[in-house]
């Protein structure tokens, strides 16, 4: 290796990642199948997915298995493997209204348009930690065995309400409690793949950059933005936490016409912003926005209430810059994580002017204190 | 089974790879060789959302996706599908040219696309079946 005037240590290095290929690889335990990982650590694959910036669920499990379950390892995994890829296409811009909802939640109102639909969730249940249970069986491969078990296998068809329900932000809308946002014009979405983005930026920047954030870090963020000392977040009323499959279309190469490809997993929130401010409509309210790959509902909370909070404080405040420079998983752990290399020659270079400092006479004597 | 261009390319796209393996081999028993215009490669597809409170769009990460293109029977079929099966996309792309050129397996194409419509049909209803009894309604503590 070399790095900060320091090299070779091969023999050692290749042994260290041997030691972590054969307990990981060769561990006493059965072997973790991509689709073991995928089925049942389904979280970490998503946060894996939404972090990395490239949603295929079998990648992000064979990464997260490789990182031994660090998911921001699996992330820098996935994501070195996606800069090897071309880009085949730019999809047709997505409508978030085309959401089937498999979970959807309106905290701000009782009954909403549409249903309050828990779904998949342990949000209303006691944390009681279950260690493996007593007399466990496989589970059937079955997907119509699940379906009885669960719910005896019917249901009403689902209404057009059921699958799209309209959103809150609409009826805010439709009660004239929300800011109406003039048409901007259309312009070509900021590629934070391409080139990084750095304030001033376009919301799309700042959007784009949330949503493949590390969930940590925005969650921290979005936890200084409340309670730290630049209270940007004041109001966290959420009108929708929706989870569902989204269609991913793309322009036929033949005919010209939008084709769907699949769909994909996502998290969608709408944060409610109580406008106080004097130069605000307080009559109304403003709404942020916060979308991300995968299941991760702290992130698309934290991305839905950041939106706002920079859209308003941004520019006159760091938020924008925390935003843009220090949420990104990639960037700050590899700053960190750089710091275990050798830094053999940088350090002795600091000693040196320490001891010539020293030998001189100016460190005996603070600084300035000549001059009281 | 009518179906559009773009319907059947969607649901070759959700089609089984044994399927659609099946099928091109069949589509190609009688001699035919395809040319491929463009191999099967694997890459994103970088997905832009427009987002629904002031309609701006950004991008929101990519998806890993498989596209193919072949000419059969002097017709160009093409396939794009989720994921890296390269070989799930080549024989869509012989599927979607054996209908455009409509040669004798076009009808077991479409064929196909309907189980596959059908099989999506059954497994939304399936889903919805897991997650209505969730549906709830909160009492207001007054």
């Amino acid at each position: 290796m070399g790095y900060s005037g320091a090299r070779g240590g091969l023999e050692a290095i290749l042994a260290a990642e041997r030691l972590v290929r054969e307990a990981r690889d060769d561990a006493p335990a059965p072997w973790a199948s991509t689709e073991q990982i995928t089925a049942r650590f389904r979280l970490a694959v998503d946060r894996v997915q939404g972090e990395a910036g490239l949603y295929h669920e079998p990648t992000a499990a064979a990464a997260f298995r490789q990182a031994e379950g660090d998911t921001l390892e699996a992330s820098h995994l996935v994501r070195a493997h996606r800069s090897t890829l071309p880009r085949l296409a730019v999809s047709e811009p997505v409508d978030p209204d085309e959401m089937v909802v498999l979970r959807r939640i309106v905290p701000a109102h009782r009954t909403p348009d549409g249903p309050q639909l828990l779904g998949r969730t342990t949000d209303y249940t006691g944390r009681m930690l279950e260690r493996e249970p007593a007399g466990r069986t496989a589970p059937s491969s079955d997907a119509s065995v699940r379906t009885d078990r669960s719910s005896n296998g019917t249901a009403p068809a689902r209404s057009t309400e059921q699958r799209h329900p309209a959103r809150f932000s609409a009826f805010l809308r439709s009660q004239d409690l929300l800011v109406e946002h003039p048409p901007a014009p259309d312009t070509q979405p900021f590629d934070v793949t391409r080139r990084p983005a750095r304030p001033p930026a376009p919301r799309s920047a700042v959007l784009a950059s949330m949503a493949r954030a590390e969930t940590g870090a925005l969650v921290g963020l979005w936890y200084r933005s409340i309670l730290g000392p630049d209270g940007d977040i004041h109001e966290v009323t959420l009108g929708e936490v929706r989870h569902g499959h989204l269609p991913l279309r793309v322009r036929h190469p033949h005919t010209g016409n939008p084709v769907q490809i699949g769909r994909f997993r996502a998290t969608e929130t709408e944060a409610i912003e109580d406008l106080d401010g004097a130069d605000e409509d307080r009559t109304r309210f403003d709404v942020g926005y916060g979308l991300c790959f995968g299941h991760n509902e702290r992130k698309a909370i934290a991305m839905a209430n950041l939106d706002i909070a920079c859209r308003r404080f941004g520019r006159t405040g760091p938020l924008e810059q925390l935003l843009l420079l220090t949420t990104d998983g990639l960037d700050s752990a590899g700053f960190l994580e750089h710091l275990k290399l050798p830094h053999y020659v940088t350090f002795r270079s600091m000693v040196e002017r320490k001891q010539a400092m020293r030998a001189t006479g100016v460190a005996t004597d603070p600084l300035g204190r000549d001059c009281q | 089974m009518l179906f559009t261009r773009e319907e059947r390319a969607g649901l070759l796209a959700l089609a089984h790879p044994e399927e659609l393996v099946g099928l091109a081999d069949a589509c190609l028993a009688d001699g035919a060789v395809p040319r491929v215009l463009r191999a099967p490669e694997v890459g994103c597809v970088a997905t832009q959302v427009t987002e629904p409170i002031a309609a701006d769009r950004f991008l929101l990460g990519d998806v890993l996706a498989v596209q193919a293109e072949v000419e059969l029977g002097g017709a160009r079929g093409w396939s794009m599908r989720l994921g890296d099966d390269r070989a799930a996309a080549l024989a869509a792309a012989i599927c979607d040219a054996e209908v455009q050129a409509r040669r004798p397996r076009a009808a077991d194409v479409a064929d196909l696309c309907g189980r596959v419509a059908a099989r999506e049909a059954t497994a939304d209803a399936q889903e919805w079946a897991r997650i209505a009894p969730t549906v709830v309604e909160f009492e207001e503590l007054t």
